[in-house]
């Protein structure tokens, strides 16, 4: 926590009202404040850690454990790819070399200027179409590396 | 009180022993890294595992658990020393001393099994702590829950919440007491406490002026146990001149 | 809106089946996760819009329909004519127009649009006379495809419900227990426990208040049958949980989906609020009394949660560190409370085993492998997808007459079953047949039904080492044997892969194997030596060729490899230059190309593209050699 947080809370008073008080509603919790911020902030997390009368190291505790989450700000793209076992045979590793090279960052970073996150992904369960490349919501199957360059460019609507 | 046998000693206890207490009342020695008794057993180190076999299991169908929290039934055949248990324990104290070459617990059980050096790849930035959770659990048996373990797998780390000075802790020093290889670190003067980061102002005794308990610890304890406050700021020697004033006036009727 | 009773289902479903049946023609655009990708949902769009264009009335004529996954996920987007039983396969939204002239009105087949034999070169029409469906027998998976899952009436036209009919109305929770011990069904998320034997544990365990609970964690790399289930027909899991409840007396339920699933959490929230809707989740389920009611529960991205006392923790909203074994959680399971918790699979199959009698599902199988199971064919396979076929099919079936063989025509290594906690199975044992026991016989494991065929291109310490890499990052670090032995394996495996592998490293990985089996705390670290010892058992020579010789024989290993071309293959095509990301490869069109050894990174790109088979690998130690002399 380099800076002191000042997020917006009204967001995370919303998230809160949607679930019952107490422990077992903190995992969901946590992944609609992640949703919501692109990250989970320390202060939010102190506010929901105090709604739901869990201690703060428990709450910490499962921020770190569960791969879902970030405590740090997220690109606004995150790139995942996946490096299940069929992927993994069909190339996956040369797809997270070519996004290190084309963003110059590495999985589980984030680029200066926000706009990118790397993530490696323990298998989106695409497996017949492996290796597979998530850019925001787009999928696409059969990844090859020369095309890295156009899943980055729009990440929208083409075919692969 | 279910009667069984460990390494051939026939061994009787109460309904809800564990298996480590059947162990001890037999006399047998089964090492532990993360059992404190007081504190509900984890299971986790992994060390104090034995080769255990049920009445109705054949004779030579043997199960490896850990003695620490594994309930003892009738009939039970417990063997601590079976040599897959020995070289069991070897290679997880071989792997500790990887994790932990310095620390002097480490070195010392892992010599007794005869793990001089480890077979492994040392860590490259070693700490003494073997990630036993005794820290953590003292510190939730207390109530205070103010560090807790951050991450998982070979990165899981003891931390206080954002590795910021944890603003639930009471200062009490438990979680350094209970640390098996006194890995936790904290400065305690006659004026102020230090640990985690935190900063503690120290509570003294009001007639001898010696530090003797932090205000958030002595507010934690009012507050748990509906004792004023006014007790847990008197320093035990003060407890005891007390006390001994007040036998002393007390008169014995023959 | 709400169905009261059993004869209200049965309307409710003639209406729905005669409302199918009214349409002249109806069109099956596969919208699984893997179409997805593909693009079919614009390629739905594209039908519904020249539908709209030639003002075709729909509902009557020619209805759309998005469904769940189709299973051939290699020649997606998939897209099924109803009633002609036609599959085009690959269709892109600009063949659409096509398809609505040719076919839907003209009647006409588009040849290039069909599944091509690839031995024969035969072109195939028919969607069930396609060899990867002709084969297949489907139980939990039996609608998939062929419903929209969005839409409740569509699966009940299909029989969703009629199973949970007949266990309400017909039968006591007893007697449904005692059915579901007659078809013998066997957990499907991979340690096979017999189905009834769980519930039965779990009814005998004192309290009034328990749950059921469904494992949608479905956590194994390879394997997505789980998923296809919750997004293609979540009523089948719904009705399945429904009835188990209803048979242990619980009455709340939790579905647990993995946090990398987003569709199957949409999915499974519209199933469950149209089950509520129609009064078949709630108070006084279709009439009978029984109440319950399911919530879903979303993963946060950890493997370990798939093992079932880390699930529960993880639905407390704790860290998923597993508990001690010997408190079974059919008595002391979520909130320390009596639960039933299995897997997607298993629960879809019990709509159909009520329905049709367990004696049906004890028919199919083998003599302790019971029914059906559904297994994801993928890796260097042709006709990678989804399957569910009778236990007992031989592995040489599944890969060579459903999966048409491997990829580019390369000779087989090996297909590993069972996930992480898995083995490799090599050539000389491809015709056992697929049973629980069998397959653990054989030193690898049924696991959730992933089944990743490797050819020659494939080093199987790689494998392994994969395989420790995945789970060192999934383990809990609760327990030494596990957090410390995984990562050490790893360790060891890279000096290996690097060509800093010594003797005696063989003996060190498998006395950490050992001690891992017998002292982890739970199946993850315990089973994460499987595929250790089974790579070890059939592929020894590999990893002596590592450590002995420094070389790789599937020239996999980078540090371990070079490339090169050769000069009377190359065609001078210039697809290695292209290919190749760091320039290592100098070479004019039409003329030969060449590797410079200094640059080249060994990724093999190069190879994979090259179409005249002009490059090849050897062992870098053959280089420095040559710089010696």
């Amino acid at each position: 926590m380099a800076e002191i947080e000042c997020s917006d809370l009204g967001m995370t008073e919303e998230i809160l009202a949607g679930y019952p008080a107490g422990e077992p509603a903190l995992i969901q919790i946590l992944q609609d404040v992640h949703h919501a911020y692109n990250y989970l902030p320390c202060d939010v997390l102190e506010r929901v850690a105090e709604a739901l009368d869990v201690p703060l190291a428990k709450v910490f505790s499962v921020s770190t454990f569960y791969k879902a989450f970030s405590l740090e700000p997220q690109g606004d793209t995150i790139v995942k790819v996946c490096t299940g076992t069929a992927c993994h045979i069909r190339g996956a590793g040369q797809l997270v070399e070519e996004l290190e090279r084309q963003l110059g960052i590495g999985p589980g970073e984030t680029t200066e200027d926000r706009s990118f996150t790397i993530k490696t992904v323990n298998c989106v369960g695409a497996c017949a179409m492996a290796p597979v490349v998530i850019v925001g919501d787009k999928y696409w199957g059969s990844a090859k590396p020369t095309r890295v360059k156009k899943y980055l460019a729009k990440g929208a609507d083409d075919e692969n | 009180m279910p009667t069984l046998k460990v390494n051939g000693r026939r061994v009787t206890v109460d309904g809800d022993a564990t298996i480590l207490d059947a162990a001890r009342a037999a006399g047998v020695a089964v090492p532990t890294l993360c059992n404190f008794d007081g504190l509900e057993p984890w299971g986790g180190c992994r060390l104090c595992v034995v080769d255990m076999s049920q009445a109705n299991w054949d004779d030579d169908w043997f199960k490896v658990v850990t003695a620490c929290n594994h309930p003892v039934e009738d009939g039970m055949t417990v063997v601590t020393d079976s040599e897959r248990i020995i070289e069991t324990r070897r290679v997880i104290l071989d792997l500790l001393l990887a994790r932990c070459p310095d620390a002097p617990l480490v070195q010392e059980l892992a010599r007794e099994y005869g793990v001089e050096e480890t077979s492994y790849t040392p860590n490259p930035e070693p700490d003494d702590c073997i990630l036993c959770g005794l820290c953590t659990r003292v510190c939730d048996h207390i109530g205070v829950s103010a560090i807790s373990s951050a991450n998982r797998g070979w990165g899981r780390e003891i931390a206080p919440p954002f590795h910021q000075p944890p603003p639930d802790c009471i200062g009490c020093l438990a979680c350094a007491e209970i640390c098996p290889t006194d890995c936790i670190t904290y400065e305690t003067s006659n004026t102020r406490r230090e640990i985690w980061g935190k900063e503690f102002e120290m509570l003294r005794d009001p007639k001898t002026g010696e530090a003797v308990i932090t205000k958030e610890q002595a507010d934690h304890f009012a507050e748990r146990s509906g004792v004023p406050i006014t007790y847990f700021e008197t320093s035990d020697a003060s407890k005891r001149r007390q006390m001994a004033s007040t036998f002393q006036k007390l008169q014995v009727v023959k | 809106m709400r169905i009261e009773s059993r004869d209200r289902l049965e309307t409710l479903r003639a209406q729905a089946r005669e409302s199918n049946a009214s349409r002249a023609q109806q069109v099956l655009v596969c919208c699984g996760t893997g179409c997805l990708a593909w693009g079919s949902k614009k390629v739905a769009e594209a039908f519904a819009s020249e539908i709209a264009k030639r003002s075709i009335d729909a509902t009557v004529n020619l209805f759309v329909k998005t469904t769940g996954c189709h299973g051939f996920c290699e020649r997606g987007p998939l897209v099924e004519l109803q009633p002609s039983g036609i599959l085009y396969t690959k269709v892109k939204p600009n063949r659409v127009e096509e398809i609505v002239e040719k076919t839907l009105i003209g009647g006409e087949v588009i040849k290039n649009l069909l599944y091509k034999e690839p031995v024969s070169g035969e072109r195939i029409a028919q969607y069930d006379e396609i060899p990867f469906y002709k084969n297949q027998v489907r139980v939990a998976m039996r609608n998939i495809g062929r419903i929209d899952p969005t839409n409740i009436l569509d699966a009940i036209a299909e029989g969703a419900y009629s199973g949970l009919a007949k266990a309400l109305h017909e039968m006591t929770p007893d007697e449904v227990l005692d059915e579901v011990e007659i078809s013998g069904q066997r957990g499907r998320g991979g340690a096979g426990f017999a189905t009834a034997r769980k519930w039965r544990s779990c009814k005998s365990a004192p309290g009034d208040r328990r749950f059921v609970l469904c494992n949608g964690d479905e956590g194994d790399p390879g394997a997505f049958k789980d998923r296809s289930i919750m997004e293609g027909d979540p009523h089948s899991v719904i009705e399945g949980m429904i009835i188990g409840a209803y048979a242990l007396g619980a009455h709340e339920g939790w579905i647990y989906v993995r946090d990398e699933y987003p569709l199957a959490v949409v999915n499974l929230g519209i199933a469950i609020a149209e089950a509520r809707k129609y009064g078949l989740l709630g108070e006084n389920i279709m009439g009978s009394g029984f109440d319950f009611d399911i919530k879903i529960s979303r993963g946060g991205g950890a493997f370990v949660c798939g093992e079932s006392s880390a699930l529960m923790r993880s639905l407390e909203g704790k860290t998923g560190e597993p508990r001690a074994k010997y408190v079974h959680s059919t008595e002391k399971g979520l909130f320390d409370l009596p639960t039933v918790l299995n897997n997607v699979e298993t629960w879809a199959g019990i709509g159909a085993i009520i329905d049709r009698g367990g004696e049906w599902f004890a028919s199919m199988g083998t003599e302790r492998s019971k029914g059906t199971k559904a297994f994801s064919l993928v890796g260097k396979v042709k006709n990678t997808g989804l399957i569910e076929l009778p236990m007992g099919t031989t592995l040489r079936h599944i890969i060579y007459d459903i999966g048409g063989g491997i990829l580019n025509d390369r000779p087989f290594k090996a297909v590993q079953t069972g996930g992480p906690s898995g083995g490799c199975v090599p050539e000389e044992l491809l015709d056992l047949p697929v049973d629980y026991e069998e397959l653990t016989e054989a030193g690898s494991m049924m696991g959730s039904g992933g089944m990743i065929v490797m050819d020659d291109r494939t080093c199987m310490v790689d494998v392994a080492r994969f395989f420790l890499a995945f789970l060192e990052e999934e383990s809990c670090g609760k327990c030494t044997p596990c957090r410390e032995g995984l990562h050490q394996m790893v360790q060891i495996y890279d000096r290996l892969i690097a060509g800093d592998g010594v003797e005696g490293d063989i003996e060190l990985i498998e006395r950490l194997a050992a001690a891992m089996k017998l002292g982890s705390l739970c199946e993850l670290g315990k089973s994460a030596p499987n595929p250790v010892l089974s790579t070890l058992r059939y592929f020894r020579a590999e990893y002596e060729a590592h450590i002995v010789d420094k070389a790789c024989p599937a020239g996999i290993c980078r540090e371990l490899t070079a490339y090169e071309i050769i000069e009377d293959e190359c065609d001078g095509c210039h697809a290695c230059f292209k290919a190749c990301p760091v320039d290592a490869i100098t070479g004019v069109v039409k003329e030969l190309h060449v590797i410079h050894h200094d640059a080249c990174i060994s990724c093999g790109a190069c190879f994979d593209v090259c179409p005249t088979n002009a490059i090849r690998t050897f062992p870098k130690v053959e280089l420095k050699k040559a710089e010696v002399v």
